[in-house]
């Protein structure tokens, strides 16, 4: 980000400086800059610093002695790169030299003091993590029951940073979060009495197992995000063409199965017909910009998939954000091209034709004459290289975000940001691995440790990166299917049918789980103006993270969408039915319990009571769940 | 006006908390970078959308006409309709469009919009290029003009939404996920995006209490709501900013449903005699619903023939007939829209801009010398019945946009297309770009205006390079 301003500020200061009669001072920019990148910076910059010189930045070259300021005659950097003794002379080796006239425009600019652009510096200031993966030693534990890996690293930071060690939720509210977060749904309440009634220290491990063990209810809840992240269960543009596959029944049948990451990956980029519906992108009708052909979407998807790495850019031109390039891009591009793809920058053609190339060559590479087949192969392969620390901490980074409401690395798509526990990170990612890539292995990890187990914390805004520290896991909002799965299941509407994606695939409710789960979801079937109105998105475009604020032409829909009120309509003759000889106390028990994980507290319960009535009809107990769900704690997951 | 100034102080109050907490959460800020807005010339704008590829040679570009007779070879034909008159001398119309023929004295028109060739012609993907500048498939979600105006502008009155779309059903036809695709607030979220009222004449029911519930039980349902809110053990967690914006969303929408403002919504409550003058169906009807929302204040209505493939200006054949037909349901509700928006002292301050994604032509699919599909369904060398006479196919090439007030000249004609076929642009092209960056200057907004998006800037028009077309306002904004 800081290499990005500095390159903004430097092109901005260009224009004056161009206008002046040449020969006046050195051009630091024009002609400077171009030399050193060309024949010094790899070996010199960047973190690389041969012979101890630096030229990041105009201090740490004068602090190497290379350069005497005002004098090239007795400046090293000077005698070296006009020297004619091929031992001594930089470049070395066969290294073509500088030409005279850059050796003068050398020369010229250190006589002149050295002119630096304020604020410039070779070295890309984006935060580069080594790539392998780094096995973390978590520090001693701090206290007996403070040794789970996660809080030992956690506690270390909070030490660190001096915020107090987040306190533990009490027990409702860590039961709800549980539900929402790892199924999606809120507890029923035989679940919250069984765990509330429960003793035993282990309790909060063994719900955690027990709810990843509901195999189907975690498909039914995690499918929302994949379909976000793979651009799957999408209507739109493309289908009238037969320009998009689906995936939805080997998706499903992932989750079900909890696939190995690394083989989901794998077979998500070198894929079956079953799973091709990623890999081939989306065919528009017509002619598109050249950076939206589908082989540069299968480069951009895999790279903010599988990398939170955006190519957006660099499929257009080298990227002036990060340190992708064009190349990057129609490297990976052509992995998956069928003909010879030629490189166009900014929608023109350069001349090159790109060659199949991965990421990061240093992991191997792809052999650009195989067949598509085999390259693709080979790609998966390198994506999911065990010295690929990128791939897990990718991985791991979006499971801790979607259980605490805030990433590592933060926003989870821009992986080139700086952890704010670059221990907690690898220390996770070589989990996963360790662990053969089991996400619901990873989640377990997670959602036992007393980090998540800690009272969530309220933020008047979300905390800017550089300032962030973990002081427990923040309110999050519920997705459009949680949200409608939760009325669904508060109110007993869900849909008799599910859509006809997911034919024959659906398993059997497991037979020790809660009634009250027992429902067709909200991923299940096809998207309605509510869901869409909530956020259920398009998914022309990746999606990783949604909204997290309900808008004002959301909130309308659900204050007079007729959606919501037939469904609650519908749902109060099923609260009756329920209740029928039930007083107003136990109908408004029933329901807070329900609906908020808790019995109404206080001036609540005269509060629900008036707004039902002495004798509840369905008018006034429609009206009692609207006003339940429009609650912010319906809303959010504490 | 103090009323309204206060209200919207209040307004932006109320709104700043959800506001400023959405900025926080990653949304997309407004680039630091100084751009000069200009003076804007209006304050709301009406896009008067012909969906699905309106021919300018049959309505606002008359060209030779042939009358139908068997035999005649169609590639004779320009226009299936003759021109006529309007009060401005040199502008002539085509018959069927007598009414706006009278208020042309008020109005620009431009016959030379130049749209994008796509190569294959796919109506929604040149309605997406047209609403959004960009073309897609694009790598973030392009918000629409109207978003953008409710973005940088904000609402003109805090009671009515700053983005409003009128006329368009977005479910159950085909090519409706595509219209979803752009009908959206993009990346600036779903704060900005449209305020759709698909049935002009059931708009009120969008800003009612859901149906079968009395106001009482309403307004009864949300104090309670209030009680239950202030009674709940929120405890710390009352002061994040979830709760908050959340609260201030529930709220804003509240205000909504019981302002005063509600019933420009109503069109029922406009006097018989001027209802019945805009009423030649759901797009007369959106005319009068947009007049009413403007005098309400709102800042960008979007008003359709709405488009469903196949249907109204999309015609694939029959097209005269049809054509015959969609004049009729235009003509007069737009001149009735000018007139009002005049005698209540609004024109001024009101851009009207009629377009469509592309115009049609007899015999050419996209441009001279295209590959595109052919895609008429009723090719004929020579006519044989009637439903051979009309343009049945998609034309880029040039294209008729039509302008009231917002501080456009009047009584003005801008660019030219050739007299015979292809009937290509001739004279003072405007591309999609720079007639938005038109309508931008008129209200106030720099086309240079960027948001950073994924650290990368976005601009309202295609990267910041929209021209302003200077000739069409009255004068220097």
């Amino acid at each position: 980000m800081r290499y990005a301003l500095a390159l903004v500020g430097f092109g901005l200061a260009l224009s004056p400086t161009a206008a002046q009669p040449p020969g006046k001072s050195a051009d630091f920019a024009h002609d400077v800059v171009p030399i050193l990148k060309a024949k010094c910076a790899k070996c010199h910059t960047n973190g690389t610093y041969k012979g101890g010189l630096s030229l990041d930045t105009r201090d740490e070259l004068v602090k190497s002695k290379a350069v005497v300021s005002g004098k090239s005659a007795l400046s090293e950097l000077h005698k070296r790169v006009a020297s004619t003794d091929d031992e001594l002379r930089m470049p070395p080796g066969n290294a073509t030299p500088l030409t005279a006239k850059e050796v003068a425009v050398l020369a010229k600019w250190i006589d002149d003091g050295l002119p630096w652009e304020p604020g410039f510096t070779f070295k890309p200031a984006t935060y580069l993590a080594p790539l392998k993966p780094r096995k973390v030693v978590p520090p001693v534990a701090q206290a007996a029951d403070r040794e789970h890996p996660i809080d030992r690293i956690i506690d270390a930071h909070s030490a660190a940073n001096r915020v107090e060690r987040p306190r533990p939720a009490d027990d409702d509210a860590f039961v709800r979060r549980a539900h929402l977060d790892l199924i999606g749904l809120p507890p029923a309440p035989g679940e919250l009495d069984a765990f509330r009634a429960a003793n035993r220290e282990t309790k909060h491990a063994e719900l955690v197992r027990t709810l990843l063990a509901d195999n189907r209810a975690y498909a039914d809840h995690w499918l929302a995000f994949w379909n976000d992240a793979l651009r799957n269960e999408y209507r739109g543009t493309g289908y009238i063409d037969g320009g998009r596959k689906q995936i939805t029944a080997w998706l499903y049948k992932s989750l079900l199965e909890n696939k190995p990451y690394d083989t989901f990956a794998r077979e998500l980029i070198s894929p079956t017909p079953e799973s091709e519906g990623f890999a081939r992108g989306i065919k528009w009708r017509g002619e598109v910009n050249a950076s939206q052909i589908v082989e540069l979407q299968f480069a951009q998807n895999v790279g903010q998939v599988f990398f939170g790495a955006n190519l957006k850019c660099a499929s257009c031109h080298d990227s002036f954000i990060d340190s992708w390039k064009l190349d990057d891009a129609y490297g990976l591009a052509a992995v998956i091209a069928d003909k010879p793809l030629a490189v166009h920058r900014c929608d023109k053609p350069t001349g090159k034709t790109a060659s199949a190339k991965f990421l990061f060559p240093e992991l191997g590479a792809i052999d650009a004459t195989a067949p598509k087949a085999k390259r693709l192969e080979q790609l998966a392969a390198l994506v999911t290289h065990p010295d690929n620390g990128r791939f897990a901490r990718t991985l791991v980074n979006r499971v801790w975000h979607r259980l605490t409401g805030r990433g590592i690395v933060h926003p989870v798509d821009v992986m080139g940001n700086k952890p704010w526990s670059e221990d907690l990170l690898d220390y996770l990612a070589v989990y996963f691995v360790e662990n053969k890539y089991d996400i619901k292995k990873l989640i377990e990890h997670i959602a036992t440790s007393h980090a998540y187990k800690a009272r969530a914390v309220p933020l008047a805004r979300e905390a800017p990166a550089g300032e962030y520290a973990f002081r427990g896991p923040e309110l999050k909002r519920l997705s459009a299917e949680q949200f409608v799965d939760a009325i669904w299941m508060l109110t007993g509407t869900a849909p008799a049918k599910h859509s006809g994606a997911f034919q024959g695939a659906l398993p059997p409710f497991p037979a020790n789980g809660p009634k009250e789960r027992q429902f067709v979801r909200c991923t299940l079937v096809d998207c309605d103006p509510l869901m869409r109105s909530l956020g259920r998105p398009n998914r022309e475009q990746v999606v990783t993270t949604r909204p997290d604020q309900l808008s004002t032409l959301q909130a309308l829909d659900l204050a007079n969408g007729q959606i919501l009120q037939t469904t609650l309509e519908r749902g109060a003759a099923n609260v009756l039915k329920a209740n029928a000889s039930a007083s107003a106390d136990a109908l408004v028990d029933w329901v807070y319990l329900r609906a908020l994980s808790r019995k109404p507290v206080g001036a609540e319960r005269e509060a629900a009571k008036s707004l039902v009535g002495e004798k509840p009809t369905a008018e006034s107990v429609a009206d009692l769940l609207w006003a339940v769900v429009m609650l912010p704690e319906f809303q959010l997951v504490r | 006006m103090t009323t309204r100034a206060l209200s919207r102080r209040e307004y932006l109050h109320a709104m700043s908390a959800a506001g400023l907490a959405t900025l926080a959460n990653g949304a997309p800020k407004l680039r630091a970078e100084p751009v000069q807005h200009p003076k804007a010339t209006a304050d709301t704008v009406i896009l008067l959308w012909m969906a699905g590829g309106m021919g300018a040679p049959d309505t606002f570009d008359p060209k030779r006409y042939t009358k139908f007779e068997v035999g005649v070879p169609v590639d004779k034909i320009l226009s299936t309709f003759p021109a006529i008159d309007t009060v401005v001398d040199n502008i002539k119309l085509t018959e069927g469009l007598e009414n706006v023929a009278k208020v042309m004295d008020r109005g620009t028109l431009i016959r030379s919009h130049v749209v994008a060739d796509l190569g294959n012609i796919l109506h929604s993907r040149h309605q997406y290029h047209w609403h959004t500048g960009y073309v897609p498939p694009q790598t973030v979600a392009c918000p629409h003009i109207g978003a953008w105006m409710a973005r940088v502008l904000g609402p003109r009155n805090p009671a009515i939404p700053p983005f409003i779309n009128i006329g368009q059903k977005l479910e159950g036809h085909g090519e409706s996920e595509e219209l979803k695709a752009f009908t959206t607030g993009g990346f600036f979220g779903t704060e900005y995006g449209p305020f759709n009222l698909p049935f002009p004449d059931d708009a009120v029911s969008a800003v009612r209490p859901p149906k079968g519930m009395t106001p009482q039980r309403f307004a009864a349902r949300h104090e309670k709501y209030k009680e239950l809110l202030k009674a709940s053990p929120l405890g710390e967690l009352a002061s994040d900013h979830h709760h908050e914006s959340m609260l201030k969303s529930v709220d804003n929408a509240h205000r909504l449903l019981t302002s005063k403002e509600r019933d420009a919504f109503d069109i029922t409550k406009e006097p018989k005699k001027n209802y019945d003058a805009y009423n030649t169906g759901r797009f007369g009807l959106g005319c009068l619903l947009a007049r009413r929302l403007t005098e309400a204040g709102a800042r960008f209505i979007e008003v359709t023939t709405e488009y469903v493939p196949f249907l109204h200006w999309d015609t694939h054949e029959n097209g005269h007939t049809t054509y015959a037909r969609m004049k009729k349901e235009i003509d007069r509700p737009i001149a009735q829209l000018v007139l009002d928006l005049e005698e209540r002292g609004l024109l001024d301050r009101t851009l009207v801009v009629l377009a469509s994604e592309f115009s049609r032509d007899m015999m050419i699919e996209g441009v001279p010398g295209s590959t595109a599909r052919d895609q008429s369904r009723a090719k004929a060398e020579k006519l044989g019945e009637l439903k051979h006479y009309g343009l049945h196919r998609h034309f880029t090439g040039s294209g008729s946009v039509l302008m009231f007030g917002g501080g456009t000249k009047k009584g003005f004609l801008y660019g030219e297309t050739a007299a015979e076929r292809p009937l290509v642009t001739t004279k003072n092209p405007v591309s999609i770009r720079d007639l938005h960056a038109t309508i931008f200057h008129a209200m106030g907004v720099s086309p240079k205006t960027a948001f950073d998006v994924e650290k990368r800037p976005f601009y309202a028009t295609e990267d910041g390079k929209g021209v302003p077309v200077a000739d069409l306002f009255a004068k220097k904004g």
